[in-house]
């Protein structure tokens, strides 16, 4: 039986076909990447720059209900004896939201907005403690 | 009556396309800021050097001094006869050169097309559109940068060669292609691989037809323009290639991480394909930057620093464009597969002569990729893939036309399909 002539709609099919195996095999990959590792966050990418480049000391944060309802998660950590609650906002909405929610307490040089990241210090905080925190802002 | 009007209805349908892709272009142009482009400073200098200084740069002259000379060559003249004559911005007849490229791209993907099939005016439209809202080739071509005269130059001798190897190669046809893909060469060293496919497919046609002096005049005619280039190239910075640094010493296969070949971040393509998410990663980079605007270079802020944020809008309409092109994506790779066994199952080096130049380009692409790895992902553009823009074209055209269901309603379906492709992109296209 002589072989089926190639046609120009057999052609497009089986190349259509040998398309979807690539992309489907990039697919496969990325799905199966994405299922068993988790990139690391923001907050954690924060966090580990604060611990290994600064040498401090993370905690949780408690007691604020403002930065525990951040949706990019929250930390506290001491920077040269100053205690800052760091939040991690996902939207500029979230940011604004977040400063509002801090600016009814009148918190004056204590509030801290850059970018996505809502600092509350326990005191005015000087430029080296400030510096602190922008340099590991992701 | 019927066919005439059929006829009518297609140039129309050309022109209209065409015309509507020019006053796009040329609006990007006018509102553009130059210097937001790709090497769009190191770019001005070189221009500068060659126009008044009448010699090639060096490393401390321009970041560029790599790139052959053509198009900074001719931007440099008008550039110099602008500031002579206060004209207005001194870039912008660069950019306009870039925008007059970009047109004829998709002039000679609809000449591409024509030439291999040109009873099927359906198909001849799919690929110019394609082409026409191909959102790399629109930001190129209102970029201060040599890939849109490339892309052009390039897919003029490959149109040459295409006619030639259909009908039969003459001296003239030759000479034509020689001359383009050398100019081509002399603008982007992307041109290069297409020359070598040419020079495959006429090497083949030799083969077949016992005819060597066409093949000889066409690979003389192109080295003659482009031997000088690479031999100062060799001899003023040690490679014909040579580019704006050091290849690391490792072995080539240690140079870039499993992550480059296997795109693991992919499927955050469609969700958040701007920098610096699944940068490096070739695939998913080298898709959102064609499809959208992964590096941040076109409508929106540029990138943000560290700890800021994007503007939600920014995220959402180049996630809009990576969604947009998965599709046509899929359609262009089968038809590139398409024109490949077709060529070959029909021993056409006419057809084949496409997917050929693409593979080439791609090949090129990687190799290159490979070879000068960044931590900032420059070396992955989709603009550098432009040069297999006329093969996507032409092979996305072909398997939609091939599949299309035929009648009034196909026509009537393919052609919504198409409309709807343009209509979702122009906010994203048009500055």
């Amino acid at each position: 039986m002589a072989p089926r002539p190639l046609t120009d709609a057999r052609a497009a099919r089986l190349g259509l076909a040998v398309a979807a195996v690539l992309v489907g095999a990039q697919v496969v990959v990325a799905a199966g990447w994405s299922l068993t590792h988790d990139d690391p966050t923001v907050l954690e990418l924060t966090e580990r720059c604060l611990t290994r480049e600064k040498g401090l000391t993370i905690e949780d944060t408690t007691g604020d209900s403002v930065a525990q309802s951040a949706r990019g998660g929250t930390l506290r950590t001491i920077v040269e004896g100053n205690l800052v609650t760091l939040s991690v906002a996902a939207s500029q909405d979230e940011v604004e939201r977040l400063r509002v929610g801090y600016a009814a307490g009148d918190p004056g040089q204590r509030l801290d907005v850059r970018g996505r990241y809502v600092a509350l210090w326990l005191r005015d905080p000087s430029p080296t403690q400030r510096q602190a925190t922008y340099d590991c802002a992701y | 009556m019927r066919t005439e009007r059929t006829a009518r209805n297609y140039w129309i349908a050309v022109v209209g396309v065409l015309a509507a892709e020019a006053a796009l272009l040329v609006w990007n142009v006018m509102h553009y800021d130059w210097l937001r482009g790709y090497d769009a400073y190191a770019n001005d200098q070189y221009a500068a050097t060659l126009a008044d200084e009448h010699r090639l740069p060096s490393a401390d002259d321009s970041g560029v001094w790599h790139t052959p000379p053509l198009w900074f060559a001719l931007v440099g003249l008008l550039r110099r006869a602008v500031i002579e004559h206060g004209w207005g911005p001194p870039q912008r007849p660069g950019q306009l050169v870039a925008a007059a490229a970009g047109l004829a791209v998709c002039i000679l993907v609809l000449l591409l097309a024509r030439e291999l099939w040109p009873q099927r005016r359906p198909l001849h439209l799919l690929a110019l559109v394609f082409a026409a809202a191909s959102p790399a080739l629109v930001r190129a071509s209102a970029m201060y940068h040599p890939e849109t005269l490339a892309v052009a130059l390039a897919a003029g001798g490959v149109l040459i060669a295409v006619h030639a190897l259909h009908t039969r190669w003459t001296i003239w046809s030759s000479l034509g292609a020689g001359v383009l893909l050398g100019l081509a060469g002399l603008t982007r060293a992307w041109a290069l691989p297409v020359l070598g496919a040419v020079a495959v497919a006429a090497c083949l046609d030799a083969v077949n037809r016992r005819r060597w002096m066409p093949l000889a005049v066409l690979v003389a005619t192109s080295l003659a323009l482009i031997a000088p280039w690479l031999l100062n190239e060799q001899l003023a910075h040690g490679s014909a290639l040579a580019f704006n640094r050091p290849a690391p010493t490792e072995s080539i296969l240690a140079r870039r991480s499993a992550s480059f070949y296997l795109g693991p971040r992919a499927l955050r393509a469609v969700e958040h394909p701007v920098t610096p998410l699944f940068r490096n990663e070739l695939v998913p980079h080298l898709y959102a930057d064609w499809w959208g605007d992964w590096a941040l270079t076109w409508d929106g802020p540029p990138p943000p620093g560290p700890g800021q944020l994007l503007p939600p809008s920014v995220v959402s309409v180049r996630a809009r464009q990576t969604v947009i092109g998965l599709i046509p994506s899929l359609l262009a790779l089968g038809g590139i597969v398409a024109l490949g066994l077709l060529a070959i199952a029909r021993r056409s080096t006419a057809i084949g002569l496409l997917p050929l130049a693409a593979l080439a380009v791609a090949a090129a692409f990687t190799l290159f990729a490979v070879s000068y790895p960044s931590t900032d992902g420059d070396t992955i553009k989709g603009t550098y893939l432009l040069m297999a823009l006329p093969t996507a074209s032409v092979a996305f055209g072909f398997v939609v036309d091939a599949l299309r269901p035929r009648g009034g309603g196909g026509a009537v379906l393919a052609s919504a399909a198409v409309a709807l492709f343009v209509a979702v992109q122009l906010p994203f296209l048009i500055l």
